[in-house]
């Protein structure tokens, strides 16, 4: 099922820099400030908008894929499926509730930290049990064969869903769900929320989307958590536009965030346990008027480009003059909105300078004097781990795609997911 | 390939040309009187309006990514009468804002080229 391409886009030069590396320091590949040499295969194709991956040491991964459902990928090679999407054919069971529509669908996916003892596995999705319709983060039980899975108990069953279309750009029914579930270094259970395009969300005490949800694994409030007087127990900061990628520094634990912004200002946040974001689209306050179905994250120009940064003192992405204490994103992306969607750190020595860096990954369509920016960004902190010291792009050893996902892979490789249907593996080396 | 193409181009011209007489039927008789002209197929100009304008939201085969659609699977003359009605400035879904941009700037003979060069480019 694997299979191996190799690139020789720079093979002459990466053949020297190659021997030049075996003969100084074979586990170190990069070689210089600014590139790396990358080896490239493709694990998967073909695939339905994969959207997330999670691994178990020996290289089992499960994957989701947007319209179509849970599957896992085992070392050997064999693809299973595991629970569909609504009627989707092709799976051993079905969520006859789950749907896709837009941005919405099945999304992000995690092992259990204790899998071995409880094959525990959490994997969000967009279902229709309720009405109106919401995000839920579902648990189930994968059996011993990795061919099936129960057990399902949604341990999250209210994170808002937008129902109806709206007068926006991308307004259609779906919108900013954020999607992402991860497990972080203090064994809690992570899962990022968007915002919906209703304007009420980001700054609600209650409303659980544009949220950053921490609890354990039945779904319950983690007791350290400490938001405003008010706010649902749950939530571990909010103010948050649609958050689709989380990663936590392996130096610091800090759980850190990587946002779309509207139309500019991507952000990269270190979060601070209760803090506001900042986000807030609401009508009628902060200089602005009426807004298209009371929702100005698009102001003041929704059909066409404009001046970034005229965008961003209408509507910031951290609204400091109303919110003078939210937490300050540490990288924007030169002012730019690009779709910045997955967040990991590489780990090992095989990622020489690169080894504890912080990866993005980038959707950008280039849309509205927006560049183009399908790539991954490669962010290094400084020594004291609080702020960005320097951002590479990768240079690619394939072509670029809309990189929903980044996961590292227990073999010390970069998993990548675009939505155009490929899962990659990114290796150090030549 | 080449008959493909022009197999392709051939349905592309008549699909044109069908919406063509179905737009003027309810025009004056003065442009139902107009001869209707068959734009040239230029491939080579359609790939590069591809990878500048379509790539980077269908996909590098036109197979489609997240909420944009796959095009490849689709038939010229349909795509000829989207691109139409999204060059008139009609809103159709959820991502108009983006296709109104894109296909204001397109002349007919590019929309002919491009709606057979991503039908068949990438089989």
């Amino acid at each position: 099922m694997i299979s191996t391409r190799s690139f020789s886009k720079f093979s002459i030069v990466a053949s020297l820099l190659a021997g030049a590396a075996v003969i100084s320091s074979p586990a170190f590949s990069q070689s210089g400030m600014n590139t790396t040499s990358l080896q490239h295969e493709v694990v998967l194709d073909g695939l339905d908008n994969p959207w997330d991956m999670a691994f178990l040491d020996d290289g089992t991964m499960l994957f989701t894929e947007k319209c179509k459902g849970l599957s896992v990928l085992m070392p050997d090679g064999t693809v299973n499926a595991l629970y569909g999407v609504g009627e989707t054919e092709g799976y051993p069971s079905n969520g006859a509730d789950l749907f896709c529509e837009g941005q919405a669908g099945m999304m992000g996916v995690a092992f259990d930290p204790d899998f071995d003892a409880n094959r525990r596995i959490y994997v969000y999705s967009t279902s229709n049990m309720s009405d109106p319709h919401t995000n839920r983060l579902m648990r189930f039980t994968l059996n011993e064969d990795f061919t099936g899975v129960s057990d399902r108990t949604d341990i999250v069953d209210d994170v808002p869903y937008k129902m109806a279309a709206s007068n926006h750009p991308f307004g259609g029914p779906g919108a900013h769900n954020g999607g992402r579930v991860r497990f972080g270094p203090d064994g809690a259970l992570w899962l990022t929320t968007g915002d919906n395009h209703n304007s009420e969300i980001p700054q609600s005490p209650t409303l659980m989307g544009s949220k950053v949800l921490r609890m354990d694994t039945d779904g319950n409030a983690h007791p350290d958590n400490s938001p405003p007087e008010g706010f649902d127990p749950r939530t571990y900061t909010y103010g948050h536009r649609n958050v689709q990628g989380i990663a936590f520094h392996p130096e610091t634990g800090a759980a850190i965030t990587a946002e779309h912004g509207p139309w500019h200002s991507d952000e990269i946040t270190i979060l601070e346990n209760g803090g506001n974001a900042g986000w807030d689209p609401r009508p009628n306050m902060a200089g602005r008027g009426d807004c298209p179905d009371d929702y100005c994250g698009y102001t003041p120009n929704q059909e066409e480009g404009m001046n970034r940064y005229e965008r961003a003192a209408s509507m910031p992405m951290t609204d400091f003059d109303t919110y003078p204490d939210a937490m300050p994103p540490i990288w924007n992306n030169n002012g730019w909105s690009q779709g910045t969607s997955s967040a990991a750190f590489l780990k090992g020595e095989s990622w020489g300078d690169w080894d504890g860096a912080m990866v993005v990954g980038i959707m950008g369509i280039g849309f509205g004097g927006t560049p183009i920016g399908q790539r991954i960004d490669v962010i290094q902190f400084n020594d004291d781990n609080n702020d960005v010291e320097d951002v590479t792009e990768m240079t690619l050893p394939m072509e670029p795609g809309r990189f929903r996902s980044l996961v590292m892979g227990p073999d010390g490789s970069l998993y990548t997911a675009i939505d155009e249907g490929t899962i990659s593996k990114l290796t150090p080396g030549s | 390939m080449v008959n493909r193409y022009v197999l392709a181009a051939s349905i592309i011209v008549c699909g044109f040309s069908a919406w063509a007489d179905n737009h003027t039927a309810g025009a004056s008789t003065d442009s139902a009187d107009a001869p209707v002209t068959e734009p040239e197929v230029d491939l080579s100009a359609a790939e590069k309006i591809f990878k500048k304008s379509c790539r980077a939201c269908h996909g590098n085969k036109a197979q489609g990514a997240a909420s944009y659609p796959n095009l490849s699977d689709l038939e010229p003359a349909y795509i000829v009468e989207m691109l139409e009605r999204y060059r008139s400035g009609e809103r159709i879904g959820p991502n108009s804002i983006l296709m109104i941009q894109n296909a204001k700037k397109l002349s007919d003979q590019e929309i002919a080229s491009l709606s057979v060069y991503v039908t068949t480019a990438f089989d």
